[in-house]
């Protein structure tokens, strides 16, 4: 029977109501306790030989025959009017196919061509024209014969300043506000008072696969390879730019080389290339070099914080102000960077004031755990010197403080244990057991702890498809993304879980709009809490499917039957048939099971929680900060798959260190110019960058959030790990350091108490 | 936003001859050793030869040689075949700390050690490594051979004493004797990057522990590779006390010109010139008095 729920989701933090269409019952739900077999166990990526042997088919790995190579000219100015073009010569080259600019970009036959092909540029990389060619080496050739003169406009790329200034009132975006309690009040009653200002830079993703599309048609269908977190996104922005109904566009990303968040649509690649591809009757590729990634497809946000906390004597907190400034970029969105002020604390009285502006670069988009990687930061290490102030132990500040309920809705939580890891990690990292700081010459080493809330709780619309194949043989059918996250791997096991089939025999097909099984984006930290359920929900039907099926073959009441290794048993223990025997002996039949994501329980707050400590050493004569240990205890609910958990939380706290100690792009202040858009300057970090990560969790049981009472944990790792680093360096070298990424000679110049003179590159 | 490089004609040279006789009858010419830092030049437009010289099949020219009066190491020798030689670790200290903080090791399995000095990029490490062993320079060019010393041989940023039809052959290096240590020391911003300095100390002390010979190179403290030929001089004689060593690193880091740039401000880059001279001659001389 085919029931219509509305149900309240949620997305990194925004709630929403959707509608779902659910059939059957609602399923036991699954804990630590169930007894569980293959969910819950390490299972090794059921990818990952095709990841290593590089039979996996990634977008950059489409080379279709007769394929066109599209390539962008861009701007070096990161404000400027196009006062002259001319691509005559380009146009004239041998091999290239045509030159599109502001002047003939409607020719390529798409609604927004006028919104990429600009006579304003507005920052650097912004798109001046493009060339189609047949070979990657002709394209950039024709690049070079575009003559384009400019008059080059004044950029205005820092916000502090743009704060500053009466004639640039359009550039702010909000305030946007929230506010509980009586702030005053709540400071009038505090004994002590911490008033910390912050700046955090912006963080490139730089994906290892970079944006890109390879599209053709196959008559008056579109195919369109793109890496990508949500390939329906991409799919309902190509039928709205191209006019063209969305059941005659397939969108495919099979794998998918990452995103961070900067994959959660079509780029303007996706839709020139389909454009062009209709125009010219050939498929057309457009995948992006790194420094087009790394200039023209989105940062996290750079922002300014200034923080105020005041508590009572006894660190009991009273109030917490925050306010934040964001630099949008060209047309960016807010981040939220008071998620953390709001909801880590149990504090009856919260002001957030966050300003977005708007600048002469590209616009900022989501990165992993947007605005809670950057308030966070704020807000723990403001709590940190709260704790230094009171002469309290940062750990037991934070344990007084709380929140047992969510601060801002007064929900229950659906689960939380985050005291749980807190002093877990505090056991690991030998918070009370060794000393906090050790000296040796002009080495110190020091500790430092900070907490992560995020969301993750998933929801519908999600569903799947589960077939069981003659042979006995499973294919599991949704069109999630599996972003590098493991997501492959994790529905082949609930699957073969709910199934009793075994692990090996599973096959999963995603990352494709052909399925038509609507599945949400890869972002959130949501996938495995929405799509999990759905496919355990499909796994389920057409589990009952076939034990209806053997139940009448073999004339035994279906009550008495269960699947267990690939067999039918009876409820004396013996063997009735196997799976195979049984759908081969029907003609070879295949069962489908359809399943979705049930409705999400009204009432609780589903979050997720991570407590993280970091040792650091720092170098007192150079400044060189190296991270030696970093604990990450997480409550993310129930974990499928420990492997991919380890995997997802490594990755989170290097790109997390990256953040605190490396990453961050410069701009020129006065031109604004990007001055380090390549992995040559712009350092991510390698391997022996990197200490001693531990990655561990706790395991609340949480009947409230889906079948699986899981969470997600994607975005959780990163949060807590420039805070953590943060406080061990104060901790070390007693001065805070409030200035994002920590530079060794950032370091060097606060513990010799240097001012460092002011350069025109900035971290913005 | 441009990754192919333009065109450019490619020949592989069999013998050292043919490499000369190409170089000089070609246009615009440079050799291909390992290409880890030619081929990333060509691929963002910095470089655009007309013609490579592929010298990779040039047989024996991938050698360490202890034989005779110095140690040779072959121009192709690449930076891998350092990290793992029991003799470079063992006798040769500052040559193997050098090689094992170039980049990584897939640029050290193809990188060469007569790449590498002959690029003469002020953040490559061994010419520092060469100045401060005093090392000489061997080159064929269509005249014959000469030898160079290395202190010469640095002439400018990408510059080097080699005409454009010279090829560099082999590297020799003083041989290692009692009494001998070297130590470099590089702080990096983070692993593989280049140095924001580097600083290379080859040392020699009798008996007593009193220096008898001093080298120190030092990386990305000016527009080129530079000797800090005036802390080498007052070091020359002195027993090396923690207030010798203290103003042999003052008087490198005011021989030190670094520019401001990405990697940080002149000024810290020539405290650290300081700091680093320091530890690299500390350890250089622990090693030193080790060895004895």
């Amino acid at each position: 029977m085919v029931k219509v729920v509305k149900t309240r989701v949620e997305f990194e933090g925004r709630f929403r109501d959707e509608y779902t269409v659910v059939e059957g019952e609602p399923l036991e739900g699954w804990s630590p306790k169930s007894g569980l077999k293959i969910v819950g166990r390490p299972h090794p990526r059921v990818d990952g030989a095709a990841k290593v042997t590089g039979s996996a088919k990634y977008t950059h790995d489409v080379y279709l025959p007769g394929m066109v190579y599209g390539k962008f000219l861009r701007s070096p100015y990161a404000h400027a009017k196009i006062t002259h073009i001319d691509a005559s010569e380009a146009e004239g080259l041998p091999g290239v196919l045509g030159v599109y600019t502001y002047k003939n970009a409607a020719t390529l036959g798409f609604g927004g061509a006028e919104k990429v092909f600009k006579q304003e540029v507005t920052y650097q990389g912004d798109v001046v024209a493009l060339v189609l060619a047949q070979d990657e080496s002709v394209a950039e050739d024709a690049l070079e014969l575009i003559r384009v003169e400019y008059e080059p406009l004044r950029p205005l790329v820092d916000p502090e300043e743009i704060m500053g200034l009466d004639s640039s009132k359009d550039r702010i975006v909000g305030p946007k506000l929230y506010e509980r309690g009586d702030l005053e009040k709540g400071f009038a009653e505090a004994d002590v008072i911490v008033e910390e200002s912050f700046k955090t830079q912006a963080a490139l993703h730089n994906c290892m696969e970079t944006h890109g599309s390879v599209a053709h048609w196959e008559g008056d269908n579109l195919v369109v390879h793109t890496s990508t977190q949500s390939v329906f996104n991409v799919r309902s922005a190509l039928s709205e730019e191209l006019g063209i109904p969305q059941s005659k566009i397939r969108v495919v990303s099979e794998f998918m080389g990452g995103g961070f968040g900067s994959k959660f649509g079509a780029g303007e690649y996706t839709v020139v290339a389909a454009a062009a591809a209709r125009l010219l009757g050939r498929p057309v590729r457009i995948v992006l070099d790194r420094v087009e990634e790394n200039l023209a497809t989105g940062n996290r946000s750079q922002t300014v914080q200034w923080v105020k906390i005041g508590a009572k004597r006894d660190g009991r907190i009273t109030a917490i102000h925050l306010k934040g400034l964001v630099n949008v970029g060209e047309d960016g969105w807010v981040a939220d960077l008071g998620g953390p002020a709001k909801m880590m604390y149990h504090c009856p009285n919260v002001k957030v004031e966050l300003y977005g502006v708007k600048t002469n670069l590209v616009s900022s988009t989501a990165f992993r755990a947007p605005g809670y990687v950057e308030g966070d930061f704020a807000l723990e290490s403001a709590v940190d010197e709260l704790a230094r102030r009171l002469n309290m132990d940062p750990l037991e500040l934070r344990l007084l403080n709380y929140a047992t309920r969510d601060p801002v809705t007064n929900s229950e939580y659906s689960s939380k244990a985050l005291r749980e890891a807190y002093l877990k990690g505090a056991e690991l990292i030998g918070w009370r057991s060794e000393p906090r700081v050790v000296r040796d010459g002009a080495k110190i080493r020091a500790k430092g702890v900070a907490g992560a809330i995020w969301w993750g709780g998933g929801g519908p619309p999600a569903y799947a498809e589960v077939k069981v194949n003659a042979d006995g043989g499973v294919t599991v059918l949704t069109a999630t993304q599996d972003i590098g996250t493991g997501t492959r791997t994790a529905l082949a096991q609930i699957a073969a879980e709910e199934l009793g089939l075994p692990f090996s025999s599973v096959r999963v097909v995603l990352g494709d709009t052909i399925t038509e099984l609507r599945s949400p984006g890869s972002g959130g930290s949501q996938t495995l809490a929405s799509m999990g359920p759905a496919v355990r929900a499909a796994a389920h039907d057409a589990k009952n499917q076939l034990l209806e099926i053997a139940s009448q073959v073999y004339d035994v009441a279906k009550e008495r039957l269960t699947i267990r290794e690939g067999s039918i048993f009876r409820s004396d223990g013996s063997v009735l048939c196997s799976v195979g025997e049984l759908l081969g002996n029907l003609g070879d039949f295949s069962v489908t099971g359809r399943g979705a994501r049930e409705p999400n329980q009204e009432g609780y707050m589903v979050n997720t929680f991570a407590a993280q400590f970091a040792e650091v050493e720092v170098d007192t004569e150079t400044g060189t900060l190296r991270v030696l240990r970093l604990v990450s205890v997480h409550d993310s609910g129930m974990v499928v798959n420990p492997l991919t958990f380890t995997s997802q939380v490594e990755g989170g706290v290097i790109m997390g260190m990256g953040y605190a100690l490396w990453e961050g792009r410069l701009v020129d202040g006065e031109s604004g110019v990007v001055i380090n858009p390549n992995l040559n300057d712009y350092l991510v970090a390698r391997c022996s960058d990197v200490g001693e990560i531990t990655p561990t969790y706790v395991e609340p049981e949480d009947p409230h959030t889906n079948s699986l009472g899981v969470k997600g944990i994607g975005e959780p790792p990163i949060i807590g790990v420039a805070p953590a680093i943060a406080n061990a360096l104060r901790e070390a070298i007693g001065v805070r350091l409030r200035e994002l990424p920590f530079t060794p000679e950032r370091v060097y110049s606060a513990i010799k108490g240097i001012n460092p003179r002011p350069t025109t590159a900035k971290y913005l | 936003m441009f990754v192919i490089p333009d065109r450019f004609s490619y020949t592989v040279a069999h013998s050292v001859e043919e490499a000369v006789e190409l170089l000089h009858t070609l246009e615009d010419s440079k050799v291909l050793a390992g290409g880890q830092s030619l081929i990333p030049f060509m691929k963002l437009g910095y470089a655009s030869p007309k013609s490579l010289v592929d010298i990779n099949r040039i047989p024996n020219l991938d050698y360490l040689d202890d034989s005779g009066e110095s140690l040779k190491i072959g121009a192709l020798t690449r930076i891998s075949r350092l990290c793992d030689s029991e003799l470079v670790a063992k006798d040769y200290p500052l040559i193997h700390d050098a090689a094992l903080q170039i980049a990584d090791p897939l640029v050290r399995n193809l990188g060469t050690f007569g790449g590498n000095v002959c690029h003469a990029d002020m953040g490559d490490d061994l010419p520092a490594v060469c100045l401060a062993m005093n090392a000489e320079m061997v080159a064929s060019g269509p005249s014959g051979q000469r030898v160079l010393a290395a202190k010469d041989f640095f002439v400018d940023r990408f510059t080097t004493l080699l005409a454009s039809d010279e090829l560099l052959t082999e590297v020799r290096i003083p041989k290692n004797r009692r009494g001998c240590g070297g130590a470099y020391l590089k702080l990096e911003r983070r692993v593989g990057d280049y140095a924001i300095v580097g600083v290379a100390a080859q040392l020699e002390v009798d008996g007593d522990g009193v220096c008898r010979s001093v080298g120190i190179g030092l990386t990305s403290a000016s527009t080129k590779p530079i000797k800090a030929s005036e802390a080498e001089s007052w070091l020359v004689g002195k027993s090396l006390s923690d207030e010798v060593l203290d103003k042999a690193s003052t008087l490198a880091m005011n021989t030190s010109n670094p520019l401001s740039d990405i990697r940080g401000p002149a000024e810290y880059k020539k405290a650290m010139v300081k700091v680093l001279t320091h530890r690299a001659l500390k350890l250089a001389y622990k090693r030193a008095r080790g060895g004895l």
